[in-house]
């Protein structure tokens, strides 16, 4: 039962011949796009008065061997019942991307505090960035790719003498 | 409100409690049930995979020790750690003969440790 | 209730309060609350007193033991977890589901929705002091707790029962007659619920009202969108395995306080049992599991991609987002519980200027699980 991705379709057009966005349709009620970060807020300004009000979830992927974090933005739309991705990418070193909490308020807030605290992402405008779940954490941020969790947890959890956790020191 | 409490009052104080005392009676335990383990030694071929498995890594496979066993079983066997076990059954599931399974045994809290570990060997050193 | 006291001096009638980890009325999660005399000034959120990394966690362990991780998610509800996860990597590596496990998957998960409706009515009750409430609760629960036990081994934890390429194991031979007696028992309980209890209703009405502009503009979803006057379900949306050939209504008010979202709860439990016996009618005899998948493999690679899934969990919006760069292991797992924003946002919102005997009565009823916020 295949429905015709018409509505898709045109959302895709207008994106793409107002913003010279790259994007795709993955199946029905998804679309991807890539684009760059000093276009973001004016396409998240447009996209909202499209009808896009739900944000459903902020995330960073951290690809190590080309250097970069991918951000990801997911929208939903209650009226046209289409989900849509916006991905931009940012360096490694001192990355930083500006805030959307102007645009969808409280819930993109504390979207970007969690990202902040695991990944050490700055965004810009955003002035509530307080850590939210871990307390006195001096080392990297954790979720990077380069941050050695095994041997941080064998340091300060685990006991050598204790002949039932020898496996986990293989 | 105030008089509609009474019949119920009454149906309460002459029906049975929702509860059964435990130690004393207790109701039966279906098939399937995930609970102790119980291995034969004679059909295991020593693949490993049980191990590979575990998502908790509470298999380890190891060799025999005292003199006759290392004479009869000469390759590595399972030895299973019931405290980071969490039953989930997928060493059931992936034994290609059928030598590991879980039986309805769930009596399983002790005052000694050493019961916890569980040796594939009938007679070896520290096992039942 | 014996509470824990900070008094600043200040000369004033100012002082902090922690409504906190070690209250027997709070849970897992901590709110620190500014008072003035009898009525809070300001509120803010402490989370973090579960933080297991799961998002880490997943990294490194195959789908199939990922599967069995995904229960601990929220163990309040651990059959829904298990199948966003299981739809998640479904649609990653493009696997046909048979029919007869689309139809048990959505049994189970509806047994496990009724399962977490009834928590939450009996730690409702409780936190506004109706005890007869929670025993009631925990009593009827067991029932389905047993039917857990005879389906997939376990009573709490099912342990991965929904696994990607369709169930586990196949239903027992008198599976039916049994899910029916026990929805039977639980008809019985929601007629005793229905009474209208002055206590409960001094309590509840007109406390912690959410209209609806503010509820879009804070995030929130599920039953606290619901309450609040606006007509949507996941499952009507974007309908996923067999719902869109199922008939079910969605309850709506729109007073949007406190006795609103427990009366939802109610009529939730309602629609569910009715969704139950619709599918135990219509459930064709076939496999149960993809044929490829019955036993658990270990090299088996998944292709190149990305995909977002979408679920009606009990408590709001469920989402899992899932990279893959073609290993064994997937790449990026994010998990979007539905109560990381109503217990961040959408409680500070509303603990501003009421009284402090209402703030329990308020914070049990967004039905929260501080293990879908810490993960």
């Amino acid at each position: 039962m295949k429905s015709d991705l018409k509505n898709e379709e045109k959302l895709l057009k207008e994106l793409v011949s107002n913003y010279n966005v790259k994007g795709r349709i993955q199946r029905e009620r998804r679309i991807w796009i890539n684009t760059d970060k000093e276009k973001l807020i004016s396409i998240c300004k447009f996209v909202k008065e499209k009808g896009f009000d739900h944000l459903s979830a902020i995330s960073v992927t951290d690809w190590l061997k080309e250097g970069e974090y991918e951000i990801t933005y997911h929208l939903w739309s209650y009226k046209r019942k289409i989900l849509l991705t916006i991905k931009i990418r940012v360096s490694r070193k001192n990355p930083s991307a500006p805030s959307v909490s102007a645009i969808w308020d409280r819930n993109a807030q504390i979207h970007e505090r969690e990202m902040h605290e695991m990944f050490g992402v700055e965004f810009k405008g955003n002035d509530d960035l307080a850590p939210l779940f871990l307390e006195n954490w001096q080392n990297s941020p954790p979720f990077r790719k380069d941050f050695d969790w095994r041997e941080y947890v064998k340091k300060e959890c685990y006991n050598k003498d204790n002949e039932r956790e020898i496996v986990y020191h293989e | 409100m105030g008089w509609r409490i009474i019949p119920k009052l009454f149906q309460n104080l002459l029906s049975k409690p929702m509860t059964v005392k435990f130690p004393h009676e207790s109701i039966p335990i279906p098939d399937g049930y995930r609970g102790e383990h119980a291995y034969e030694i004679e059909k295991c071929i020593s693949c490993g995979l049980c191990a590979k498995i575990c998502p908790n890594r509470a298999i380890e496979m190891i060799e025999a020790t005292t003199r006759e066993n290392k004479e009869k079983y000469q390759k590595q066997y399972p030895k299973i750690d019931l405290g980071k076990c969490c039953f989930c059954g997928l060493c059931q599931d992936i034994c290609p003969k059928d030598a590991l399974k879980l039986t309805k045994n769930f009596f399983l809290s002790t005052f000694n440790k050493s019961t916890t570990i569980k040796y594939p060997f009938k007679t070896e050193d520290g096992a039942k | 209730m014996n509470n824990q006291v900070m008094l600043e001096s200040t000369g004033k009638n100012e002082y902090e309060l922690f409504f906190g980890p070690a209250h027997p009325g709070s849970g897992n999660f901590s709110v620190k609350l500014e008072v003035d005399g009898e009525i809070v000034t300001s509120a803010r959120a402490n989370p973090g007193y579960l933080h297991r990394g799961f998002e880490k966690l997943m990294e490194y362990r195959l789908p199939i033991q990922n599967a069995v991780l995904s229960d601990r998610i929220c163990i309040l509800e651990p059959l829904n977890w298990n199948l966003i996860h299981a739809e998640a990597v479904d649609e990653l590596m493009g696997i046909d589901v048979p029919e007869r496990a689309k139809y048990i998957r959505v049994i189970m998960a509806e047994l496990s929705r009724i399962q977490s409706h009834i928590i939450w009515f009996g730690v409702f009750s409780i936190g506004t002091g109706f005890d007869t409430g929670f025993k009631m609760a925990f009593g009827y629960r067991d029932y389905i707790l047993d039917l857990f036990e005879m389906i997939t081994g376990g009573r709490v934890y099912p342990t991965g029962y929904i696994c990607p390429g369709g169930v586990r194991r196949d239903l027992p031979k008198d599976a039916s007659e049994k899910i029916l007696k026990v929805l039977d028992k639980i008809d019985e309980m929601v007629k005793l619920e229905e009474i209208e209890n002055p206590v409960l209703q001094a309590r509840a009405r007109g406390i912690g009202v959410l209209k609806l502009e503010d509820a879009m503009r804070l995030g929130a979803t599920g039953p606290l969108l619901r309450a609040s006057g606006m007509k949507v379900d996941v499952r009507k949306e974007e309908p996923y395995e067999v719902y869109d050939r199922l008939d079910f209504e969605v309850p709506v008010r729109k007073e949007g306080d406190a006795y609103a979202r427990y009366m939802i709860g109610i009529e939730e439990i309602k629609q569910s049992m009715k969704i139950i016996k619709q599918a135990l009618r219509e459930i064709p005899q076939g496999e149960y599991i993809n044929p490829q998948f019955k036993k658990p493999k270990l090299n088996v690679k998944m292709p190149k991609g990305e995909v977002y899934v979408r679920n009606e969990g009990g408590r709001g919006e469920a989402a899992i987002y899932m990279v893959s760069d073609g290993n064994t292991k997937p790449y990026r797992v994010k998990i979007r519980g539905p109560s990381f924003l109503h217990m961040i946002s959408v409680l500070e919102f509303l603990l501003k200027g009421v009284q402090i005997a209402d703030v329990p009565a308020i914070y049990w009823s967004m039905n929260i699980c501080p293990a879908d916020l810490d993960r």
